[in-house]
């Protein structure tokens, strides 16, 4: 295996008295996709939130050599973790433009986040004709388009993907996951946390499978569609 | 009625001046700042203190009030509403307790009695049968420049992309990377330093003594439940709305009732439209 990019061990996450992660570890590659999958509430959204230190966790989280347990949020982003959160977060009122730029927030090298800006464009093409529209003006699936390329925009070595796929029509989220899949190509490692599990697998190379709040099972996408559980439960076949 | 047009644009500006900081730092920071009328009241005293007491010129004085000004809001949000953020009651009592503790220590060091400001004008334009002091024209335009200079920073630079975004969305920015408590002692300088401005403005031809405060946070709290908790351009058209309003009942009834005038603007709004004129929705 190659040496990890992130490397997350026993984190344990309590919302109150509610024990939401119960020991998590697992780890990403440079340039992995990686997805986890689960129902709701098994705690998928809140291992991305304790990644982006949004919530406070015990346990260790190791991005790029370095510890990120005691890092502010916005220095997370700095090291090159970005974060699409579930439900998508955008600023309504802004235009679309003004979201992907804010996606390069804490940037400064112009001439690259320009050249950003057109590669988003060429990903999600509608939302060049959309720019100057009010985000909340959007369909579902060109929301989360803004919400992906708005994640790009900060240049991740890693991305944080949480449900991309939730609430959207069907051609949109083919869309989406060929854009997931291109994003994977250019070089950036994804975490993706999915429900629908046939998309996630059909892009990641590895997955996790996790329930209330633990990871049940692990491997290579290949064996998580052949397993006969993960096939009943979350394949439906 | 050359008279109710003039006197009610200086109305209006001055109370724009004490609504906008005040949505502002609410909108962005949920902070609902009941020690803005101190603010306003400390960048009059500070006024004072350097004109009257210590002998400055008036010019370097109002720079320096504005800045204190903005300096003791920056402080007053890291030291005492940045602990208490997790509660939005706790950091209401706190903000009441700063606008009361600024009559106490006020009446403690400059006593009860009125105080005077220098003007920066003391010219009186005449025209038409109307008199006005150059001071009252002076914060109008004055007025009219800060809320536009704040609009371009608002809209136009890189710190006023993060103010819309924080203000639309906590979690979103959270994870573009905006450092959320850096922004908030942001607003909070700003809004405490136009509130400032409009002291130091308006101490000339009002009046200056320890108990300032209380009447422009009462317009500040109507302006703004008229206009829309959080909506800059809401409070602004409140701020006309309600600068006109009482203004042509000081002339069309008596000023003695004018200060009735935004009560009632409060109760019909909270009543038939509690989101505000330009609210997305009910702030209480």
């Amino acid at each position: 295996m190659r040496l990890a990019l992130l490397e997350v061990a026993d984190l344990v996450v309590h919302y109150g008295k509610a024990l939401a992660l119960d020991g998590v570890s697992l780890s990403v590659a440079a340039g992995e996709l990686v997805a986890v999958l689960g129902p709701n509430g098994a705690g998928k959204s809140t291992l991305l939130k304790a990644i982006s230190r949004a919530v406070p966790s015990a346990g260790h989280i190791v991005f790029d050599g370095r510890p990120l347990d005691d890092m502010a949020p916005h220095l997370v982003v700095a090291a090159g973790i970005c974060h699409c959160p579930e439900g998508r977060h955008l600023f309504a009122e802004l235009t679309v433009r003004k979201n992907l730029e804010l996606g390069a927030y804490l940037r400064r090298d112009k001439a690259a986040i320009a050249r950003d800006l057109e590669h988003v464009h060429a990903l999600f093409p509608v939302l060049r004709a959309r720019g100057a529209q009010q985000a909340a003006t959007l369909s579902g699936g060109e929301q989360q388009m803004v919400a992906i390329g708005r994640a790009l925009m900060g240049r991740p070595k890693l991305l944080l993907l949480d449900e991309p796929s939730v609430g959207i029509a069907h051609r949109l989220k083919i869309a989406i996951f060929a854009a997931i899949r291109q994003i994977r190509e250019a070089g950036t490692a994804i975490l993706l946390v999915e429900q629908d599990a046939r998309s996630a697998l059909g892009v990641a190379s590895r997955a996790y499978l996790l329930e209330h709040g633990q990871i049940v099972r692990e491997g290579l996408s290949e064996a998580f569609i052949r397993d006969d559980r993960v096939r009943r439960v979350y394949l439906g076949v | 009625m050359l008279n109710i047009l003039v006197y009610g644009a200086v109305t209006s500006a001055v109370y724009a001046m004490l609504a906008v900081g005040f949505t502002l730092i609410f909108g962005v920071a949920r902070v609902l700042n009941l020690a803005h009328g101190a603010f306003y009241g400390l960048g009059a005293y500070s006024c004072y203190l350097l004109t009257g007491r210590l002998g400055w010129p008036l010019l370097p004085a109002a720079l320096v009030a504005v800045l204190f000004v903005a300096a003791f809001g920056v402080a007053m949000e890291r030291f005492l509403v940045r602990p208490l953020r997790h509660s939005a009651l706790a950091v209401l009592m706190i903000t009441i307790a700063v606008g009361l503790l600024f009559e106490q220590a006020m009446y403690l060091l400059f006593g009860s009695e009125a105080r005077n400001v220098p003007a920066f004008s003391n010219a009186t334009w005449s025209y038409a049968g109307l008199d006005v002091s150059g001071q009252r024209l002076l914060t109008l335009g004055f007025g009219i420049v800060i809320i536009g200079l704040l609009w371009l920073f608002i809209n136009r630079t890189r710190l006023g992309s993060a103010i819309l975004a924080l203000s639309q969305d906590r979690e979103g920015a959270l994870y573009m990377g905006i450092p959320a408590d850096r922004i908030y002692a942001v607003v909070m300088a700003i809004s405490a330093a136009i509130a400032a401005a409009a002291g130091v403005l308006t101490a000339p031809f009002l009046t200056v003594q320890p108990t300032m405060d209380l009447l422009p946070m009462i317009k500040a709290f109507s302006i703004v439940i008229v206009g829309g908790l959080g909506s800059i351009p809401g409070s602004i058209l409140a701020a006309l709305l309600l600068g006109y309003s009482e203004t042509i009942v000081a002339y069309a009834v008596s000023p003695a009732w004018t200060e009735i005038v935004s009560l009632v603007a409060v109760l019909l709004t909270l009543i038939l439209r509690p989101a505000g004129l330009l609210g997305k929705r009910a702030a209480f």
